[in-house]
């Protein structure tokens, strides 16, 4: 039984992490309709961020988190503006190349800039508690508290203010909202440095888990990609639930079985939910 | 636009003769003959993969087909002693097989969502070659997948050899590429592009969807598996690490890059971005982002790929006519 919760707790807390990376990618679908594939990167760059920031400078933990976010806020605005505003609006597929080339430039000059060793960065928060024959650890409830208050903030975000009325507008029909006066291009660079900087984010919880490598953006991208096709591309929503789905499974199977099991069969859960829900849990049907 | 069509056939056959003759002007250069097995095998990767989007979708799944191609081919050498001549045929119907019943129930999904889902077979296909490791030599691969012989007779082949090797890739690209075209070009092909153009308008024009996505898939794949084959006995090692994700990504990029309208794309495509590759050997570490660079550029600087070069220089020189 405590077991049991031991893994669910866990679960829980990757998965509100894996949401984080996956809400990123999802809003930035969702605007622009563009499969960003250098997701994992930004994820990847915001932990190497904090990394220099905390562990090389010394600097400040939490003002860390905020730098790296802003950072690459920055850089995703900048990416979109210069390389993916050219491809709007054009087949998919381009810039779905443009994001592989992305990839493969990002990931292979930080392994010449960063290096390839391992790195970890000092955790902010130590110590925990025990409940009831599970380990609480702090750093791990933190992580969950800043994961679930950030997309939450995301919502209001979204819901409750004129810039995030827009990007729904937009997202919902582009020539209308271009209409009834929105910047389109505007709110574009706007979506992906939000979608950019959540993943950054993310990546700075994960780095203090777990070590931090210039190839692990790759496997970011990919744990991304399976919770927005499980829960449906575009929906914020659905990336929450496929998150916690893929958290739940990551660590309950890995636990029981092993990982490579997990791996395999997580693919298979998105196979058929993709066979019996073919636009996702909570997706719309896109053209 | 019967002058264009003639113009198309004196580039493929000047393209045939290329690289019929193409060993003997390297100079019989063991690593440039290597490359050009490798662009080869790139082609028919590229191609077939063309083939699928001709329907309006694309497979990420593709590298895991060949993969099955591969693997079946092999296995039926290490455990059975069937030489390659068999493994062709076998790998590419065992592939073709597996995606015939897979594609059942991928077609439900569509656009983007086809895509994704394609994906995750991919990896699936590779993850299991990978966790059966009794069965499929878990991440360490298959070991010691010879080539062929070939007895003619008055002469004997041997394929071990990389200029026969050269020949024979060369022989199943054209013949890979030759039935795509034939394809294309047939009144099947203009069914494909019309589901490719609006999928369901063709259906309301009494096409049945379903069933032309799931045949060319199924042969689109199973094309797909003759090249795995043909990669297994060429490199006489495989692992799952041969057929992931990067290698479907790299077909698409050449497709891509090439040119999405005409089966001479994916073939330029193909081509020069494997010797581009080649080429960026030289820089090293480097390579990496050198080749992302170059594929930004391309999309960026070129759109619509190489295919659209012949149609730019004639409308270019045209204008400078006048």
């Amino acid at each position: 039984m405590t077991e049991l919760l031991q893994m669910a707790l866990t679960g829980f807390n990757l998965g509100l992490m894996y949401a984080l990376i996956a809400i990123g990618l999802t809003l930035i679908f969702g605007v622009m309709r563009i499969i960003q594939y250098a997701h994992g990167e930004m994820f990847m760059l915001g932990a190497f961020t904090l990394y220099y920031w905390n562990a090389e400078f010394g600097l400040n933990y939490w003002a860390g988190v905020g730098v790296s976010a802003v950072v690459i806020f920055c850089f995703g605005a900048i990416l979109q503006i210069v390389l993916f505003r050219p491809l709007h609006g054009k087949n998919i597929l381009y810039s779905l190349a443009v994001s592989l080339g992305l990839v493969l430039i990002i990931s292979s000059s930080g392994q010449i800039l960063f290096g390839t060793t391992v790195k970890g960065i000092p955790s902010a928060v130590t110590g925990g508690v025990l409940l009831g024959g599970t380990y609480l650890s702090y750093e791990r409830m933190v992580i969950s508290a800043v994961s679930a208050a950030l997309i939450i903030a995301l919502w209001f975000f979204l819901r409750r203010t004129t810039t995030g009325l827009a990007i729904r507008a937009v997202a919902e029909d582009p020539d209308t909202s271009a209409l009834q006066g929105v910047k389109t291009r505007r709110i574009h660079w706007i979506a992906f440095g939000l979608g950019s900087a959540m993943a950054a984010i993310a990546g700075c919880m994960m780095g203090t888990l777990l070590s931090i490598v210039p190839t692990m953006g790759f496997l970011a991208t990919i744990k991304a990609f399976m919770i927005v096709i499980m829960g449906g591309l575009g929906s914020v929503f659905g990336a929450l639930i496929g998150g916690l789905i893929l958290g739940m499974i990551d660590s309950v199977v890995t636990t029981t079985i092993s990982g490579d099991v997990a791996l395999i069969l997580s693919f298979v859960v998105i196979f058929l939910i993709l066979v019996f829900r073919p636009s996702g849990l909570f997706g719309q049907d896109w053209e | 636009m019967e002058q264009t069509d003639r113009s198309s056939r004196i580039a493929w056959a000047a393209l045939l003769l290329a690289s019929l003759i193409a060993p003997v002007v390297v100079g019989f250069d063991k690593y440039l003959i290597h490359v050009g097995i490798i662009i080869s095998l790139n082609v028919a990767l590229a191609t077939s993969l063309w083939m699928i989007w001709s329907l309006g979708f694309i497979s990420f799944a593709h590298a895991g087909f060949m993969g099955i191609g591969a693997y079946t081919s092999a296995l039926l050498f290490t455990k059975l002693g069937l030489s390659m001549w068999y493994g062709l045929w076998l790998g590419a119907a065992m592939s073709g097989a597996i995606a015939l019943v897979i594609a059942l129930p991928l077609m439900r999904t569509r656009a983007v969502y086809f895509f994704m889902a394609s994906w995750a077979v991919g990896e699936v296909i590779k993850r299991n070659f990978a966790y059966f490791r009794d069965f499929f030599g878990g991440w360490d691969g298959v070991f010691n997948i010879r080539a062929p012989k070939l007895d003619l007779g008055f002469v004997e082949v041997n394929f071990a050899d990389r200029l026969a090797y050269y020949y024979l890739a060369l022989f199943f690209v054209v013949l890979t590429v030759l039935v795509i075209h034939r394809i294309n070009n047939s009144r099947t092909g203009m069914i494909y592009w019309s589901i490719h153009e609006n999928e369901l308008l063709a259906q309301h024009a009494g096409i049945n969807v379903f069933r032309h996505k799931v045949i060319a898939f199924t042969i689109a794949c199973a094309l797909a598996g003759l090249t795995g084959a043909l990669y297994a006995h060429y490199q006489t090692y495989i692992s799952p690490k041969s057929f992931d994700i990067w290698k479907s990504e790299f077909a698409l990029v050449h497709v891509i890059v090439g040119g999405l309208t005409t089966v001479g794309g994916p073939v330029a495509g193909a081509i020069s971005l494997t010797v581009v590759d080649e080429l960026l050997r030289a820089t090293g570490y480097f390579r990496t982002v050198f080749f992302g660079a170059v594929l930004i550029a391309a999309v960026l600087l070129l759109p619509g790929g190489l295919e659209t070069i012949p149609g730019r220089l004639r409308s270019f020189f045209k204008r400078s006519d006048k």
